[in-house]
């Protein structure tokens, strides 16, 4: 009896190039059984962005287009409404990192949310710069050492982390804001959950979803795996509570 | 044949649906002609102008130093336009905004009391049209179909509309025989 | 066949561009171009095409970018300072090899600027402001008809070397009215099955993108696009030549300016001198070679812009020194009427004959 297999939408022979202990690829895969299970895989386009999250390409087998940094939104926009205009209506979701989505892409993530552009956007908040080795970013917490905030961030200095979560649910546009975690089986559980609700709301048309997952860092943030997700478990959801922020069908 | 033309006024006379049907009515005369506007800030603090030149060939010139007639429909465009005028050019003033007064002697002046003239006609809207009567009448006679015709692509079917700017456009072309 | 009918060349572009097929327009207003978008709005919206008052000019230009990958017909359009934001999605598309039609209707810079006029962007547009080896296809329209003409063209060649373009109109074009007609499109429809993003259905699935760590792959790719801009300046070389056989002057003029040039001709031709316009109409390709071989015959070539000078290299890369080339020029404004010109051509060809 088959308990498990790797989902379809994962290209065949892919190895997760990703740090060991990250939660990029837990994400990924989630994603792909997602796409599976929707059968969405061939109405699909896919928009990766700059840092870590760009090699989403390189393992999904769906079509994806690169956006550059901070312009998936956007880019996203484009290709949905493209394609309604030649009347396809296709899936359409961003994958990025929080300093795309909620630093240098703010104005177009927020903009895409108060439109209410019907697209899904997946935001990968691991409160640093990773790709570039762990600088303060927009999600950095208080007191948090990176290589540019090397006494902790402090608010003289660097000012407040954002909560992308519950910003993104103030948007009228907005279908569905939720902040998820990977830490342990119960989350992943929940988390494809949550994803597939964001996804689902954009087949019935309801307007731009939202996920923000909280996701580890081990590399610069210098723990091990486990400490990683001890820290997620214990430090951050205390910042960046876990939810829904925003649920169309509830409010 | 080469015709160049300046209008000027403030925002509100119509300047440059006036400048239009005037392009209009050359296009329809199979000329060549070029409309150019005045735009963006330079609009917002009120004062308008066009420049327009008409020709039997390719127009190369856009902005020229001076021009044929210069048509002043208030005391800013009449002070800031007359020394557009060429020489033996003729400038068109409306003396209901503007004060009769003659700085060149090179040049031809005609006044009318254009905003008087329109609102006795009832629509003081119509005080560009008795500036484009007073053009055609000095310069090439315009054929009252291809007026009306211009007309009609601006103002498409206000027919009431295009009825009161021809009455306006009338009292323009006779407003000069009228008082000679 | 369309009656001619006085457009504006802003509103001229933006009917050209829904005649051959443009579904997606994305922008945000500045001046001197806001009536594209403005036009657009309305009459993209009744046909249910996809049109996006976009937040920024980034935001625009990634939106483009975007609905180029479904291989739809694209276009943004801007002005100077802010077709500065698009720079670096440019990049991209050239990179990606995505078709997108820019329009850059040229007021004065650098920085803000001016609303004036200007022919400021010619380095902007032929040279790239973006990162990395890469072209954009620039066009250059002189009167209205030209804008439609050349709008029909910028699609095509977009489609057909899946590259930007830009139409490089100016504030005056932009803004000025003469009759033109909509004549009907020209070109073919160009196949893009093979490529376009619409789902992995029946097909293996596709990647866009301009990110390649492997340096052997990213080496050939940049390569590959030099092979297509090779071919590009085989076949896209665009001009017209005024009384050029005979001449003993040439002017180079584009965009709106150079018909005030070809009146300087006019009147040289009148007083006994043999004067010519060479207007390039693709910016890129610059038309190198036809302009090497007039200066085999033609001792002076007198480059007029309305910027500081900014397509003279091209010239002199054309010329070499083959003849004497000189500038008339100045940055924005009210342009350079046909005395301006004559007196500063009168002491170049002057100052020539008394050098020889």
């Amino acid at each position: 009896m088959q308990v498990y297999s790797a989902p379809k939408a994962i290209k065949e022979n892919s190895d997760f190039t990703f740090c060991p202990g990250c939660d990029h690829g837990i994400a990924i895969k989630i994603i792909a059984h997602l796409i599976d299970e929707l059968n969405l895989k061939e109405n699909t386009v896919a928009i990766a962005s700059s840092g870590c999250s760009v090699f989403l390409y390189n393992f999904l087998d769906i079509d994806c287009l690169e956006s550059p940094h901070g312009r998936a939104c956007a880019v996203a926009t484009g290709v949905k409404r493209a394609h309604k205009a030649q009347g396809n209506n296709k899936f359409v979701f961003t994958y990025q990192g929080d300093g795309d989505f909620a630093s240098i892409g703010l104005a177009e993530s927020m903009h895409s949310a108060l439109r209410g552009e019907n697209i899904t956007a997946i935001c990968i908040n691991n409160t640093n710069y990773g790709m570039t080795g762990g600088q303060l970013g927009p999600t950095t917490a208080m007191g948090q050492v990176t290589t540019t905030s090397q006494n902790g961030r402090n608010k003289e200095y660097h000012g407040f982390p954002i909560r992308t979560a519950e910003q993104i649910a103030l948007c009228e546009g907005t279908s569905f804001s939720a902040r998820v975690a990977l830490y342990d089986i119960k989350n992943i559980i929940n988390a494809k959950n949550i994803i597939k609700k964001a996804f689902e709301y954009q087949n019935q048309g309801l307007g731009f979803s939202f996920v923000e997952i909280l996701s580890s860092c081990p590399t610069n943030w210098k723990l091990s795996p486990k400490d990683s997700h001890e820290k997620i478990k214990n430090e951050l959801t205390q910042i960046f509570p876990l939810g829904i922020f925003k649920d169309i069908k509830n409010d | 044949m080469i015709r160049n033309f300046i209008i000027s006024g403030s925002g509100g006379q119509g300047v440059l649906s006036i400048g239009t049907i005037l392009a209009n009515i050359f296009m329809l005369s199979n000329k060549y002609v070029s409309f150019c506007p005045c735009y963006g800030a330079e609009m917002r603090g009120g004062a308008v102008n066009c420049e327009i030149n008409a020709s039997d060939t390719e127009i190369l010139s856009l902005q020229n130093k001076e021009v044929d007639i210069v048509v002043a429909l208030n005391q800013t465009s009449f002070d800031k336009f007359i020394s557009k005028v060429k020489k033996n050019g003729t400038i068109i003033v409306n003396s209901s905004l503007a004060k009769i007064n003659k700085t060149r002697d090179d040049i031809k002046y005609i006044f009318a009391p254009m905003t008087q003239e329109a609102t006795k006609l009832g629509n003081i809207k119509t005080t560009n049209s008795i500036a484009l009567g007073i053009i055609s009448k000095i310069t090439d006679n315009f054929s009252m179909e291809k007026v009306k015709k211009a007309y009609e692509k601006i103002l498409k079917d206000k027919t009431e509309l295009i009825q009161k700017n021809l009455e306006a456009y009338l009292i323009g072309y006779n407003y000069l025989q009228e008082r000679q | 066949m369309s009656e001619k009918e006085l457009l504006k060349g802003n509103i001229a572009i933006a009917k050209a561009a829904l005649n051959c097929g443009c579904t997606c327009y994305f922008g945000y207003p500045i001046t001197p171009q806001t009536e594209i978008g403005e036009y657009l709005s309305q009459k993209m919206q009744e046909k249910n095409l996809a049109y996006v008052c976009a937040e920024s000019e980034i935001a625009a230009i990634n939106m483009a970018l975007g609905a180029a990958s479904t291989g739809a017909k694209v276009m943004t359009s801007s002005s100077s300072c802010a077709v500065s934001l698009m720079q670096e999605a440019i990049s991209y598309a050239c990179s990606d090899e995505l078709p997108i039609v820019v329009v850059n209707v040229m007021r004065a810079g650098p920085g803000q600027g001016y609303i004036f006029p200007s022919q400021g962007d010619y380095n902007q547009a032929t040279i790239g402001g973006g990162n990395g080896d890469y072209h954009t296809i620039v066009l250059s329209p002189s009167n209205v008809q030209e804008c439609i003409d050349l709008t029909y063209k910028a699609f095509h060649l977009a489609q057909k070397y899946r590259n930007p373009v830009i139409l490089l109109a100016d504030g005056l074009l932009g803004q000025m009215a003469e009759p033109a007609e909509l004549t009907e499109n020209p070109y073919p429809q160009i196949d893009n099955s093979s490529w376009r993003l619409d789902g992995a259905n029946s097909r293996p699935s596709r990647n866009i993108h301009s990110l390649e760590p492997n340096q052997t792959k990213l080496n050939q790719h940049i390569i590959n696009l030099y092979k297509k801009y090779e071919l590009i300046e085989q076949n896209e070389c665009d001009y017209e030549e005024y009384l050029c056989q005979d001449a003993q002057v040439i002017f180079v003029a584009f965009g709106s300016l150079s018909r005030h040039v070809k009146s300087v001709c006019n009147h040289y031709r009148k007083n006994g001198i043999k004067a010519g316009l060479f207007r390039p109409k693709s910016l890129y390709p610059f038309p190198y070679k036809k302009l090497n071989e007039l200066s085999r015959k033609t001792p002076i070539f007198i480059d007029v812009e309305m910027n500081m000078g900014q397509m003279l290299k091209d010239i002199r890369l054309a010329i070499l020194s083959n003849a004497k080339i000189s500038f008339i020029g100045k940055p924005t404004g009210n342009w350079l009427r046909e005395e301006e010109i004559i007196n500063a051509a009168d002491n170049i060809i002057k100052e020539y004959y008394a050098s020889i």
